[in-house]
C-alpha cells in the first residue's frame, strides 16, 4: 500500500471514531474532515489550523449546525435529558454517502492515483456546496472559498 | 405535534438538513432509549414492537452494545 493508502485509512478510522463518539450510523464526510484536521503532519492539517479550524473548533461547528438545523423544525436537542448510551468499541460504523462523494471528487483532482495527496482529500470534502461541512463552516464564518484557495497554496509549497 | 403543525423551513438547504440532523438525533434517541429499556428489564420481543422493528433487527443493532456495557440483558424469546 502506498503511502496515500495508509493515510486515507488513517484518517477514515479516526471519523469512525468521530462517528461512534457522536452515535452516527455511519463515517459521513464532517467525520472525515474531523480526521483530517485531527491527523498526521499534512499541509492539509496545517492550511485547517491556519484557518483557526482544529478538531475542537470543527467540532464545536459541527455540533451548532446540528442544533441550528433542528432548532428550524421546533427541536431543542439540549431539551432531551438523555442518558448519554453507552458506547461501543467494536460497532463499526458504514461508510457514508457524503463520504464517498467526498473520497471521489478528491480522487478526481488528479489524474493519477499516485499524484493524490493529503490536501487533495481535504479539497473534495471542502468542495461540497450543500449538506453538513458546508452549513457548518459558514454557521462558524469561514468563507470555503478562501479556506479552499489557501489549501491549494498550502498544498502547493508542501510535497505531503 | 401534527404534521400541520411543524414549522417547515421555507429554505429547502435548512428543511434538508433539519431532516439530516432529526435522523442523527433519532439514531441517538434510539441508543440511549433501548440501553434504558433493557436496563429496566425489556425483552428483546417488547422493545422491538414499542419500536416498530423486527426483534432481529433491534437485536444486531443494540445488542453487543449493551453486553459490552455490561447491561444485564433478559434471554432473546
Amino acid at each position: 500500500m502506498s503511502a496515500i493508502d495508509h493515510y486515507i485509512n488513517e484518517v477514515m478510522e479516526v471519523g469512525a471514531g468521530e462517528a461512534r463518539a457522536d452515535g452516527s450510523a455511519a463515517v459521513e464526510a464532517h467525520h472525515l474532515l474531523l480526521g483530517i484536521a485531527a491527523h498526521g503532519d499534512t499541509a492539509a492539517r496545517t492550511a485547517l489550523a491556519t484557518a483557526g479550524l482544529d478538531r475542537a473548533a470543527l467540532r464545536a461547528a459541527l455540533d451548532r449546525e446540528f442544533e441550528h438545523s433542528l432548532n428550524a423544525v421546533g427541536v431543542s436537542p439540549g431539551a432531551l435529558s438523555l442518558p448519554s448510551p453507552a458506547p461501543d468499541p467494536d460497532r463499526r460504523p458504514g461508510m457514508g454517502a457524503s463520504v464517498r462523494l467526498a473520497l471521489e471528487r478528491g480522487f478526481a483532482r488528479v489524474g493519477r492515483k499516485r499524484d493524490l495527496r493529503p490536501a487533495h482529500v481535504l479539497l473534495g470534502v471542502l468542495e461540497a456546496e450543500v449538506g453538513t461541512v458546508p452549513r457548518a463552516l459558514a454557521l462558524a464564518g469561514v468563507d470555503r472559498a478562501e479556506l479552499m484557495t489557501a489549501v491549494h497554496r498550502a498544498a502547493d509549497a508542501s510535497p505531503w | 405535534m401534527s404534521a400541520d403543525e411543524l414549522p417547515v423551513p421555507q429554505e429547502p438547504a435548512d428543511a434538508l438538513a433539519a431532516v439530516a440532523a432529526l435522523r442523527r438525533l433519532a439514531d441517538q434517541l434510539e441508543n440511549a432509549a433501548v440501553e434504558q429499556a433493557m436496563r429496566a428489564g425489556w425483552s428483546w420481543p417488547q422493545v422491538a414492537e414499542a419500536l416498530g422493528v423486527t426483534r432481529q433487527a433491534v437485536h444486531k443493532k443494540h445488542a453487543k452494545r449493551l453486553i459490552s456495557a455490561g447491561v444485564t440483558l433478559r434471554r432473546r424469546q
